[in-house]
């Protein structure tokens, strides 16, 4: 994917990549860092300046919750978790995207995209 | 996050997130193999769209922003002090072991100024527990300006006193008091020793203090009839369990019934603020109490026994006091001249009656306090540069920190004070610790007080002048301590240190050369402070062997007060020889004879006349000590005799008057040598005496005194209604006193017997400043010297740390382990070295200033500097060789693999 690709497709679809990987337990920043890029093979990575930035505006916008977790003898960290508004977000962008995507290879011609 | 102007604990929370994630990447990029370099600049350059992030934290905050810049952001100011606190509190329980270190290096350091400030605090700022101390004046006279020696007062007579009371235009009130005397109270079945003062009906409403419990007397029972005590609180704690029944008791007191009114408050021990009475008895007491010692007092005007303070009338100043005393003084001369004349009245603080009418005290006091407390604080510096020292390492190791929040925008100022507070945090802990320290120290030392006196002596006192004292010192600790390292924690560029290659070493080496500094002048001080407890332990090991000019190694004295007994002379003389004789037939001791003056505990008294000696003045008088001494004085105290001979039975009551003088005074008065055959005159006495020995000179009221002239008068021409027992033993004398005291309670029933003291103990009375100076110098000189050692090892650690590849190359090439601990040893040393060089004209100029305060041993002695130093090395060749040996062990491979 060149830089390019990569941008355009970060403004797109970074906030239903970020949603998802809450969907089943809280995840501090780098956690969510992490799994993007191993998930995706290497080929999706995230920089610190765009990944908060998102964070606290989902956040912002009520989609997500922060706090700060302590656990014995390790620093404390914040986790983010999907708010119940997060999960009907979460659900109406993954339907859109998945029409989205069937479009995309109904055009294309390509199956199962 | 100064130009976003969020609030300060968002931002903190938004730098902490991200410095985290940062170093998670940096972390996990190490452990895959990278190089720090790498890692580094690769966690570091996901910085680059810094801007976007900028804009997206003020979309996020909006609402936070402060309005305009000119307003008060007062709010934001104080919630910004509590996040830093919390966040500071954070950072140190992150890392609880330096966290602990710092406070405990700290709160020693504090502790020892807690605890000498709150001394001084007690003696010097405000010693005397009563209210408006500031408009009591201390009364007493003084020699007029032709024969003034400097600063000293006189006590006044009863009767002089009591005429200031009513003439004078400038007090308020004004009382008398006396110092402290020994009564003999019978409680239960032995005598018992109480300290009572006298003083007039007005004493108390003077210094305006209200009973602890019952009342205090007025003037109405300041006469001879007014039996009638006040006790001290401590007193009443002690022995009479602070019971309520105490007051209204009776107590038989020299054979008086005395009953019990009221207690003084706690912590109030009269004037005399060091040492107190038992309790106080009207003055109009003093002749029924203390016949032999007040007898007349209230009578004779020549008779000075009392002190006065007066409370000034509102408004008048004590120069005004002053003024008027004068006169007042000047009116007494007119009328009573013959004991008057050439006297004056002095009016002078409170304060400086406080350690009694001993002169030049409180200036001693004074002086030993600013000592005392520039010793501590100079133990409190070496404290902060140890941890100052420990935070330069740990900025160096937050290097990346300080970088990352600069990069996202903090103002170097803003980081500044978020290390401030957390230095701040740790004086303030170390200042609590440090307080519990100080104070739980002083009152283990207290405990050490001579349980028989406990009483009477002042107890440290906290106040709110030393809880402020130990609240300022943390907060200047912390700031003191926080800035040096705060300010070179942020001296950094941020592009450079996020590229710079050799962090480590570049900055290293400066900071090293701080951190050296520091040190060298620990060890500089260390340094001093040991030399100079070494000297005064060897003046005391050298005291132990000045010879005083009489035996101390077989000799024990007792104290008795046969006339407090209510015996008759007659009766007095047969307890006196009774003694005598039985302690001739007691197993273990040798001899046994009577004296006036205890051991390095006599005065000397003026007004001698010496036959063929001309008066230059009326006020030219000859001074000596005088001492009445029994039959067998001599040879049981020791004294040599020179010429002539000893005092015998013949020398009785109705023989010729005789005398034995010392060679000091011998030698002044008679240089020709012809002494013996001379006549004197005694002070008091109307007829002369015939010199009939001369006896060594020896030392009469300190250890090693300059030689002054004393003249002995036998026992049986001159009666003393109290006398101090001196007993030669054959052996130890230890082992002989409870049988010699046994012996004398049953030759004199009721007499009081106290003051039990071997020779030794005397010498060791007489050293009492010299084994506090021990006491308190070895105690901050191991005190300093165990801080410098543990920044010693700190830095030491530190550089074998830093060096670890070097060193691994080092052995890799063929260096033995030897080599390289002599290489760190040699390191650690060299700054030792210059602060033992740097040290030793401190010291030596220390010890010129205190060679008067020492016995037989110079201020510039070379053992004690030499003993000091090689105390010195040991430890800090201790604290370099466990870094050393720890570096010679290392595995050179693995240190180069690491590095």
């Amino acid at each position: 994917m060149t830089a390019a690709a990569e941008q355009e497709w970060k403004k797109g679809s970074a906030e239903l990549l970020v949603l998802s990987l809450l969907e089943d337990q809280a995840r501090h920043g780098y956690d969510i860092s992490k799994l993007i890029q191993l998930r995706s093979g290497g080929a999706l990575s995230f920089h610190v300046t765009s990944l908060y930035p998102l964070l606290y505006r989902l956040e912002e916008r009520g989609w997500v919750n922060g706090r700060w977790v302590e656990k014995a003898e390790q620093r404390r960290r914040r986790y983010y978790s999907l708010t119940a508004e997060g999960r009907r977000a979460l659900r109406a962008q993954r339907e859109s995207w998945k029409g989205f995507v069937a479009a995309m290879g109904r055009v294309m011609g390509v199956e199962n995209a | 996050m100064a130009p976003l102007k969020m609030s300060a604990a968002a931002a903190a929370d938004v730098v902490e997130e991200l410095a985290q994630h940062l170093e998670d990447r940096y972390r996990e990029l190490v452990s895959g193999g990278m190089d720090e370099e790498r890692a580094y600049r690769e966690a570091a350059g996901e910085l680059e769209e810094l801007p976007a992030l900028g804009a997206a934290l003020e979309r996020r905050h909006p609402m936070e922003r402060v309005e305009a810049a000119g307003e008060t952001n007062a709010g934001t100011w104080v919630e910004g002090v509590w996040s830093d606190a919390r966040f500071a509190g954070r950072t140190l329980r992150k890392n609880p072991v330096f966290a602990m270190f710092a406070v405990l290096t700290i709160g020693l350091g504090i502790g020892a100024n807690t605890a000498v400030f709150t001394l001084v605090d007690t003696l010097v700022l405000n010693p005397l527990p009563v209210a408006g101390a500031r408009d009591l004046v201390s009364v007493a006279g003084a020699r007029g300006k032709s024969e003034a020696k400097g600063d000293e007062t006189l006590p006044l007579s009863y009767l002089n006193l009591r005429d200031l009371g009513r003439g004078n235009a400038v007090f308020a009130s004004l009382a008398g008091y006396t110092g402290p005397r020994v009564v003999t109270v019978e409680m239960g079945e032995k005598p018992e020793r109480m300290f009572a003062e006298l003083a007039t009906g007005s004493y108390f409403s003077t210094l305006g203090v209200r009973p602890a419990a019952g009342r205090f007397y007025g003037a109405a029972e300041d006469n001879d009839a007014g039996a009638v005590a006040v006790m001290n609180y401590a007193t009443w704690q002690e022995r009479f369990g602070g019971s309520r029944e105490a007051v209204g008791r009776r107590l038989r007191i020299n054979g008086v019934e005395m009953t019990v009114i009221g207690v003084a408050p706690r912590g109030f021990l009269g004037i005399n603020g060091v040492f107190g009475p038992d309790i106080w008895v009207p003055a109009g007491m003093a002749e029924r109490l203390l016949p032999n010692e007040m007898g007349d007092v209230l009578r004779d005007r020549g008779k000075a026994e009392f002190l006065g303070v007066g409370r000034l009338k509102a408004g008048v100043r004590r120069a005004q006091a002053q003024a008027n005393l004068e006169a007042l003084a000047g009116a007494l001369a007119r009328q009573y001249p013959e004991v008057n004349q050439g006297r004056t009245l002095t009016a002078r603080p409170i304060r400086e009656a406080v350690f009694g009418s001993a002169q030049a005290q409180p200036s001693l006091i004074t002086f030993a306090a600013a000592v005392l407390l520039a010793v501590t604080g100079m133990v409190l510096l070496i404290a902060c540069s140890n941890v100052a020292n420990l935070m330069l390492a740990r900025a160096a190791a937050r290097g990346h920190e300080m970088a990352v929040r600069m990069a996202i925008g903090a103002s170097r100022r803003r980081l500044v004070r978020q290390l401030l507070t957390e230095s701040v945090l740790i004086g303030l802990a170390g200042g609590a610790a440090g307080f519990g320290m100080g104070i739980g120290g002083l009152e283990l030392m207290w405990r050490f007080r001579p349980a028989e006196v406990a009483a009477n002596l002042i107890m440290p006192k906290l106040d709110g002048a030393v809880l402020l004292f130990t609240l300022a010192v943390a907060l200047a600790t912390g700031l003191v301590f926080g800035t040096m390292p705060a300010l070179r924690a942020t001296r950094v560029d941020v592009g450079e240190s996020l590229k710079e290659e050799t962090r480590t070493m570049g900055r290293g080496r400066s900071r090293n050369r701080a951190a050296n500094a520091l040190l060298a002048g620990q060890v500089a001080f260390s340094f001093v402070l040991l030399a100079v407890a070494g000297l005064f332990l060897r003046s005391i090991g050298r005291a132990y062997e000045i010879d005083p000019g009489f035996q101390t190694a077989h000799l024990a004295v007792f104290l008795t007060n046969p006339g407090q007994a209510g015996y008759s002379e007659a009766r007095t003389k047969g307890f006196y020889k009774e003694v005598r004789e039985r302690l001739a037939a007691a197993p273990g001791v040798v001899s046994a004879s009577w004296a006036s003056n205890v051991p390095l505990w006599a005065r000397a008294v003026s007004g001698l006349e010496v036959e063929g000696r001309v008066k230059r003045s009326a006020s030219d008088t000859v001074t000596a000590v005088e001492n009445t001494v029994d039959v067998g004085y001599f040879e049981t105290a020791g004294v040599a005799l020179e010429q002539g001979r000893e005092f015998t039975e013949g020398d009785g009551e109705k023989a010729a008057p005789v005398a034995i003088v010392n060679e000091k005074m011998a030698r002044d008065y008679w240089p020709g040598g012809d002494a013996v055959g001379r006549r004197i005159r005694l002070p008091g006495e109307t007829g002369d005496r015939e010199i009939v020995g001369i006896a060594r000179t020896a030392n009469y009221t300190a250890l090693a005194e300059p030689p002054q002239p004393c003249v002995y008068v036998p026992l049986a021409q001159k009666y003393w209604d109290a006398m101090v027992l001196y007993v030669r033993s054959e052996g130890d004398p230890a082992r002989v006193m409870t049988a010699v005291a046994r012996q004398v309670r049953e030759a004199g029933p009721g007499v009081l017997v106290h003051g039990e003291r071997t020779g030794r103990m005397v010498v060791g009375d007489g050293l009492f400043q010299a084994r506090m100076g021990v006491g308190l110098l070895s105690t901050f000189g191991l005190l300093a010297l165990g801080l410098a050692s543990i920044g010693l090892y700190g830095i030491m650690a530190f550089t074998v740390n830093q060096r670890r590849r070097e060193m691994g190359v080092r052995m890799a090439l063929g260096a033995a382990r030897g080599d390289l601990v002599g290489m760190i040893l040699w390191q650690g040393m060299r700054v030792v070295s210059v602060g033992l060089v740097l040290g030793l004209p401190a010291a030596l100029g220390v010890g010129k200033l205190l060679e008067r305060a020492l016995y037989g041993v110079g201020g510039q002695d070379p053992a004690s500097l030499a003993g000091a130093a090689a105390v010195l090395v040991l430890v800090a060749c201790g604290a370099c060789w466990l870094p050393a040996r720890r570096a010679s062990r290392m595995d050179p491979l693995a240190a180069l693999r690491e590095g």
